[in-house]
């Protein structure tokens, strides 16, 4: 005879103000199998968790039924409740109540407490079927890849690889850095970027457990936690990267220029090259797409000059292999174009320019020395005006959300103008100044009390042009009045999006991503680095806007959890996997077509004892399969069984309503 | 021979004759026929949708309704601001039905909304049904010489999800029109600024103020002339001109032409079919320009190539 009890959660006000907790707690006394039913404030909490290790000893109960919040939230908790009182923890079933019922039935307080009882009725008649199972044991690769070299990918890559495990990093662009190597200085301390990043750069290059692969992509991803089997693409670079040494003489004699992508379109960088003079590895590549050798088979310049002979254009891309177990994605971040502010002229006025290209100019390894400069004639602007929001927190034209570091940047490019231009004078226009973050308000009052930076609360309505002069008319908000700044240049902190790529990035890896396309954590607050899939977690702007202490926590972050995951030679599996009954199976190899992970196979067994012909049947990797239940509905034999939800489990459940 | 069926709104027929007039020369010369909706009424913009919405339906509807019964498919407003109602009604029918039929009780005398008609303004028209190389083929006497300012006001292209023609804050369609018909259409930054229309009687100042920041900026543009698409952009920086040049101590001689009256011109018609005497602006001015050659100024040594001469020297 079953024993069975039932806790139910007031989950504080978020379940008792819709549920009559109490009520329930009543109806579940009425099932002859319950032997003991009681409610808790917060059933998660140690008091509570307690209540049910006691009862589970006091009155002898074979199975437990929890009813609070989605089992997403906490079934691992309540399982290993469980576990603590000598019980098997998947004997544990959990009645949603709160998503189920409390929350989306807050009009009708009778109806949800109903439904709250209907879904105890059926727990506890499913947690009668309950077996109890064992969690399977994997082994691990420990070998982490790492998707991006940006400040992310680095500092994930150091930090898994300072604790001796290996670490392949895969960089899509020649060198490792990221957006960061753009930057001049950074934000809230002025400490100059290229200084904290390259030796970090280096690092990576030297590190005895990175494999650095770059100019390369991740082109498939196959297998399952502690267990994945990647597919890299190396672009060919048309270098052969042993016997270059970096000397140079290729891209200094390459008659081809192409806009420089490290500048922003600034200057010009040539068909062969690096992308930038501190470039890890600090080897060059030919630029397919604008080398007149590879495109008409004329010129070969680089190949002349090039002494070690390390130039061949017969190279082509080479597609590797590496088995890991885990990966990070630090896949970065890109400007949203404005060009839908068309009422500021973007694109017809050259002097209007975003906020990367005025941190090109002002870096001191930028194509203007450091100096920022109108684009349309070269001259000093003495008058500039930053405009933040273009894009963000506009559902109109651009994006709905906060790009969140602008307001920072635009701070510090205020400060950098003064530096750079004594007698010049920044306009800011904003919405709110958001600096929440260590010395981040500080950092603000210093533009503003230091350079004089004028910030003007209010939209700007419009740029046209009027001589050599940018008029850009807006609204100062405090003032209540239209006003018009004569600017020399205008900058546009311009939202920040994710890599356009991360769709299909998300598709391969077989996670999920959000309505802008950044990939989405497992949960937004207390599993911000994981994602849905076991294995793989996110860091830096991939996952949301973040600035760069944000993102180096992030990391470091993803950098514990793969350590956390690789710790031991095997990791832990739930049970809940499909079995295949052999003597049912007819072959008909429905389920191997439906299974969305590649987790079933055939093989072939006797006929009968000791038969010598032979029949084919289904059979299941454990390791790969996810519990889905996929093959389960399509099997027409009904021989295929999933742990945990059985067909008696179901029955009983449908029988108990 | 295309037929289009044609709403010419009350300034039509009394402040903006010269644009009817003209509206249907040039139709000709592009072989559209236009028939007029016979018996068509206001179509309350300016007042009505400021004071009772089913009346701001209930009199376009009704227009729509009669446009129904003839065998065409689309009709054309030369008026930006009945345009607007037009299509502003015809959108707002066509995505509530049950409010097309609460509407529709108020004219049942005339029929039954289908949705059929589509509404276009005349510069919509000529951009998108006629087309520019249709327009070129027609041309026999090009205006080149002519600088002009394309200014569309507020109505034409906006908003966008009721006009869905243009870019609501740069658009370029008068531009190409003007352009085929030879003339050079300058960089106009002002092109969709507000006139201060609805203030031109009480509250002129404000008109005078608006008004002359766009003939200024035209001005500034290097324009000969002003070319408009709407009847109330016309008369305000047409007839406010000499008071905005007073009020500023400016002097701007921006005739405000009609497209269609620079398209007739292109098109071969004579001076005087044009009614050039009912602008206030003399035009004279602005015509002789035709024939000029327009030098194109060198392109001196400007943009990316004068930061990358600053970052060599350095």
């Amino acid at each position: 005879m079953a024993r069975v009890g039932v806790f139910v959660c007031f989950c504080g006000a978020n379940i008792a103000d819709f549920v009559d907790v109490p009520t329930v707690v009543e109806e579940a006394k009425k099932i002859r199998e319950v032997k003991f039913a009681v409610d808790y404030k917060y059933m998660c909490s140690d008091p509570g968790q307690q209540m049910i290790r006691d009862a589970i000893v006091q009155y002898r109960l074979t199975s437990i039924v929890v009813a609070a919040c989605s089992p997403r939230m906490h079934e691992k908790t309540f399982r290993k409740a469980l576990s603590d009182a000598g019980m098997n923890p998947y004997l544990l079933e959990v009645a949603n109540i709160r998503e189920h019922s409390s929350w989306v039935h807050q009009k009708d307080k009778k109806a949800a407490t109903d439904k709250a009882g209907d879904l105890v009725r059926m727990a506890v008649a499913k947690s009668i079927a309950n077996e109890q199972l064992h969690e399977i044991s994997v082994p691990v690769t420990k070998r982490a890849l790492v998707i991006g070299g940006g400040i992310a990918g680095i500092q994930a890559a150091l930090d898994i690889a300072d604790a001796r495990i290996p670490v392949t990093l895969v960089e899509r662009s020649p060198s490792i850095g990221g957006r960061m190597a753009q930057l001049d200085e950074t934000f809230p301390t002025l400490d100059c970027s290229q200084c904290i990043l390259t030796p970090k750069m280096v690092d990576v290059a030297s590190h005895p457990f990175i494999e650095l692969i770059p100019y390369s992509e991740v082109i498939e991803l196959d297998g399952y936690v502690g267990n994945y089997k990647a597919k890299i693409r190396k672009k060919a670079s048309y270098v052969n990267f042993k016997s270059c040494t970096g000397c140079g003489a290729c891209w200094q004699k390459c008659p081809v220029k192409v806009p420089n992508e490290y500048n922003m379109g600034i200057d010009t960088r040539k068909a062969i090259y690096t992308p930038f003079p501190q470039a890890v590895p600090n080897k060059p590549v030919i630029d397919a797409k604008h080398c007149t050798m590879l495109l008409k088979g004329k010129c070969g310049i680089c190949a002349k000059f090039c002494e070690k002979g390390a130039i061949d254009f017969k190279m082509t891309d080479e597609v590797i292999e590496r088995e890991i177990g885990a990966v990070v994605v630090a896949t970065g971040y890109d400007l949203w174009d404005a060009t839908p502010y068309e009422e500021y002229g973007v694109g017809r006025y050259k002097d209007i320019i975003n906020s990367l290209e005025f941190e090109r100019m002002v870096s001191a390894n930028g194509p203007t020395g450091g100096l920022p400069v109108r684009p349309s004639d070269g001259k000093v602007p003495k008058t500039v005006v930053f405009i933040k929001c273009v894009g963000s927190r506009d559902k109109a034209k651009g994006i709905e959300f906060c790009s969140k570091i602008c307001c920072m940047y635009t701070a510090k490019h205020a400060i950098l103008l003064h530096h750079k231009v004594h007698d010049s004078r920044a306009y800011i226009f904003y919405m709110d100044i958001r600096a929440a973050g260590k010395g981040y308000e500080e950092f603000v009052n210093r533009a503003q009390v230091e350079t004089g930076a004028v910030y003007l609360r209010g939209r700007v309505s419009k740029i046209y042009q009027k001589g050599e002069k940018l008029m850009v008319r807006g609204e100062d908000g405090q003032l209540g009045q239209e006003v018009e700044v004569e600017a020399d240049l205008v900058v546009l902190a311009t939202a920040i999006i994710p890599d356009k790529e991360n769709p299909a990035l998300a598709r391969l890896l077989g996670i999920s991503y959000d309505k802008y396309g950044y990939l989405s954590e497992a949960h937004p607050k207390l599993r911000p680095v994981e994602t849905a899939k076991a294995g793989i977690f996110l860091a830096g702007c991939t996952q949301a806007p973040k600035d760069i202490p944000e993102t180096v926590a992030q990391a470091s972050a993803c950098a514990a959890k793969v350590c956390g995951l690789f710790a031991g030679d095997t990791i832990k599996k739930d049970p809940m996997v499909s079995t295949v009954n052999k003597d049912f199976c007819s072959g008909c190899q429905n389920c191997v077509k439906v299974c969305p992970y590649q987790a079933i196979v055939t093989e072939d067994i006797p006929l009968g004892h000791g038969a010598k012909e032979m029949r084919t049947v289904a059979k299941i990797n454990e390791g790969v399969c996810q519990g889905c239940g996929s093959c389960v509905a399509i099997c027409r034999s009904m021989a295929i069984n999933l742990a945990g939800f059985t067909d008696p489990q179901i029955i009983n459940e449908i029988v108990a309503i | 021979m295309k037929k289009v069926t044609y709403f010419p709104g009350c300034s039509a027929h009394g402040t903006s004759e010269e644009f009817d007039q003209t509206v249907k020369m040039v139709m000709k010369t592009l072989d559209v026929e236009m028939e007029e909706i016979p018996d068509w009424n206001c179509c309350g913009a300016t007042s009505a949708h400021t004071m009772n919405e089913s009346l701001a339906y209930a009199l376009p509807l009704r227009n729509l309704v009669l446009a129904e019964k003839l065998s065409n498919d689309t009709m054309t407003v030369p008026c930006a601001s009945c345009y607007q109602r037009m299509k502003f009604t015809k959108i707002h029918m066509d995505e509530n039905p049950e409010l097309a039929r609460k509407i529709n009780t108020a004219v049942v005398g005339e029929g039954q909304y289908q949705g059929r008609v589509a509404v276009k303004s005349m510069l919509q028209y000529c951009y998108e049904d006629v087309g520019i190389e249709a327009i070129k083929t027609k041309v026999t006497s090009p205006i080149s010489g002519m600088k002009i300012a394309c200014y569309y006001g507020c109505l034409l292209t906006r908003p966008k999800a009721i006009t869905q023609f243009d870019s609501p804050e740069y658009p370029m369609s008068m531009d190409r029109i003007v352009e085929a018909l030879g003339a050079k259409a300058m960089p106009f930054d002002f092109k969709t600024e507000c006139c201060g229309a609805s203030f031109s009687i009480s509250d002129t100042d404000v008109v005078l103020q608006l008004s002359g920041k766009i003939l200024e900026m035209a001005k500034e543009s290097g324009a000969h002339a002003i070319v408009v698409a709407c009847p109330l952009c016309q008369s305000n920086l047409d007839m406010r001109q000499p008071d905005i040049e007073k009020k500023f101590k400016v002097r701007y001689d921006l005739p405000i032409f009609y497209l269609t009256q620079l398209m007739a011109m292109a098109f071969g018609y004579p001076k005087d079919k044009m009614m050039f005497s009912k602008h206030i602006v003399p035009v004279d001015g602005a015509l002789a320009h035709i024939g000029e050659v327009i030098e194109e100024p060198k392109k001196p040594a400007k943009g990316k190539k004068a930061v990358k001469a600053e970052s060599e020297v350095e």
